[in-house]
C-alpha cells in the first residue's frame, strides 16, 4: 500500500513553510506561487488548511488528459505529469476538483505535487506536523475513517 | 544492437526512430512537426539525416523522426548534403514564418538566404499540422488543411465556425510559430472565428473556462463539476473542512 500525504489543519499554523520548501525543492526558488502545496488561511477565523493534490484513485485529471500524459507513478502512487507529451491543454486543471493541477506560466508547464519521489519535503519542514506521510492503512483508523468520510463529503458537494 | 551516428557507437533498441535515439543522446536534430505525443509525422523534413545502409552503395536522406532502426546503419547529422537540405528547407519556412526566433536561429546557423516575400501571407503557419494533431486528441477535430499548393492551409469547415471547437486553444498552444490567433478579452474568447461567453467562477465572479470546456469534463469525468475557478477550489476545499471540524 502506498503512503499518502495526511493534512490535519488543526495543527497548521498557517506559516507557510511547505509552500516555500516545496517550490525550492522543484524550482529552485522561494515562491509560493510555484509550489504544488498552497495553504488557504481564512483571516478571520484563523483557521489554516493546506491543500495539496490527493492522488485520487480514479483522478480526473488523468481521465481528462487527452494524451495519457498523467500516469500513476508505481512506486509511490503519486499522479505525474510527463512534461514531453503535455499538449499544454490545461484541460487537467480545469478538472482537478481540488484546484491542485495547475500552470506554471514562468516555466510552461504543469505542475502538481509528486510527493517528492517518495520522500516529501514539505513533511520534513513542516514545523507542527500538519502534514504526515504515512501508510494509507497504519494511519489511525477511526481518524483515517473520519477523514475519509469528511473529503468524501467535501468532494460530493464540491461537485 | 549497436549503429553509429557521428561515428559514434550507440546501443539501440529495435524499432526505435533515429530520432529518438539523438534526443537519448543529445545528437543536435532541429523539428518542427515533430511532438513526442504523437510521434514522427515526416511533414516538415527538418529532421533530415543521411543514412548508410548495408547493401546500398549510395547513401540515403531520410527524416530521422519516421525512420525506424531495423539493421545496423551509420548515420550522419550534420553532413553536407544535410547541411544542403536543412539550408534551403530554412530558407523556405523563414518565408512562411519570418517573426519566428528558431527559424531564425537555424537560418543564422545554416546561413540560408533571404528570399523575397510571398504573395498570399500564411501568417507565419508552417503546416507542420501539430495543431491539427492536437485537436484530433482532444477528440474535435475541428481543423484541417484546406485547399492545394501555396494555397494550402489549415482552417475549420468553409472557414465557418463549428460546432466542433470548444474553444481549449490546444491547437494555439501546441502551434511552434505561434501562428493560431485568438482573442481574449476575460468575458469572451474567440478563435476559429467562434466566439465564447466565458463561464464565471460561482465563488469569485472571474471568466475560467468555456462552457464546452465544462461538458468535455463531464463527458470524460462521468461528473457534474462545481463552476468554481481552481483558485477558489482550495478555498471551497478549506472551508468546508472548517466546517466539518467545527
Ligand atoms: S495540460 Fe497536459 S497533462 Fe494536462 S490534460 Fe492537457 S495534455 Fe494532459
Ligand atoms: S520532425 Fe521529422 S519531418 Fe518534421
Amino acid at each position: 500500500m502506498s503512503k499518502v500525504l495526511f493534512v490535519e489543519p488543526e495543527k497548521c499554523t498557517g506559516c507557510r513553510t511547505c509552500e516555500l520548501i516545496c517550490s525550492f525543492t522543484h524550482v529552485g526558488e522561494f515562491n509560493p506561487l510555484r509550489s504544488r502545496v498552497s495553504v488557504v488561511s481564512f483571516e478571520k477565523t484563523g483557521f489554516s488548511f493546506p491543500a495539496v493534490c490527493q492522488q485520487c484513485s480514479v483522478a480526473a485529471c488523468m481521465q481528462v488528459c487527452p494524451v495519457g500524459a498523467i500516469t500513476k507513478d508505481q512506486l509511490t502512487g503519486a499522479m505525474k505529469v510527463n512534461d514531453k507529451t503535455c499538449l499544454r491543454c490545461k484541460m487537467c486543471t480545469i478538472a482537478c476538483p481540488f484546484g491542485a493541477t495547475f500552470y506554471d506560466g514562468e516555466h510552461d508547464a504543469i505542475i502538481k505535487c509528486d510527493l517528492c519521489d517518495g520522500d516529501p519535503e514539505c513533511v520534513k519542514f513542516c514545523p507542527s506536523g500538519a502534514i504526515s506521510y504515512r501508510e494509507a492503512y497504519t494511519a489511525n483508523r477511526s481518524k483515517r475513517k473520519a477523514t475519509a468520510a469528511k473529503f468524501q463529503e467535501v468532494f460530493e458537494e464540491g461537485r | 544492437m549497436f549503429i553509429t551516428i557521428n561515428n559514434r557507437q550507440i546501443e539501440v533498441q529495435t524499432g526505435e526512430t533515429i530520432l529518438q535515439v539523438c534526443r537519448r543522446e543529445n545528437i543536435f536534430i532541429p523539428t518542427f512537426c515533430y511532438h513526442e505525443a504523437f510521434g514522427g509525422q515526416g511533414a516538415c523534413r527538418m529532421c533530415m539525416v543521411e543514412v548508410k545502409e548495408n547493401g546500398r552503395n549510395k547513401n540515403r536522406l531520410v527524416a530521422a523522426c519516421t525512420y525506424p532502426v531495423t539493421a545496423t546503419i551509420e548515420v550522419f547529422t550534420e553532413s553536407d548534403r544535410v547541411q544542403q537540405v536543412r539550408r534551403t528547407l530554412v530558407m523556405l519556412l523563414k518565408r512562411r514564418a519570418a517573426q519566428d526566433p528558431y527559424i531564425e536561429e537555424l537560418a543564422h546557423k545554416y546561413e540560408a538566404p533571404l528570399l523575397p516575400k510571398l504573395k498570399v501571407d500564411p501568417q507565419g503557419c508552417i503546416l507542420c499540422r501539430l495543431c491539427i494533431l492536437a485537436c484530433e486528441k482532444m477528440g474535435k477535430s475541428a481543423i484541417w488543411t484546406v485547399l492545394r499548393g501555396i494555397d494550402k492551409r489549415i482552417a475549420t469547415p468553409y472557414d465557418e465556425e463549428t460546432d466542433e471547437c470548444m474553444g481549449c486553444k490546444a491547437c494555439a498552444e501546441i502551434c511552434p510559430t505561434q501562428a493560431i490567433t485568438f482573442l481574449e478579452d476575460g468575458e469572451k474568447r474567440s478563435i476559429w472565428n467562434k466566439t465564447f461567453t466565458l463561464v464565471s467562477c460561482e465563488r469569485c465572479g472571474k471568466p475560467y473556462a468555456t462552457r464546452e470546456q465544462l461538458e468535455y469534463m463531464r463527458e470524460q469525468t462521468g461528473y457534474e463539476t462545481a463552476q468554481i475557478c481552481e483558485p477558489c477550489r482550495k478555498k471551497t476545499l478549506a472551508s468546508q473542512v472548517e466546517k466539518y471540524q467545527n
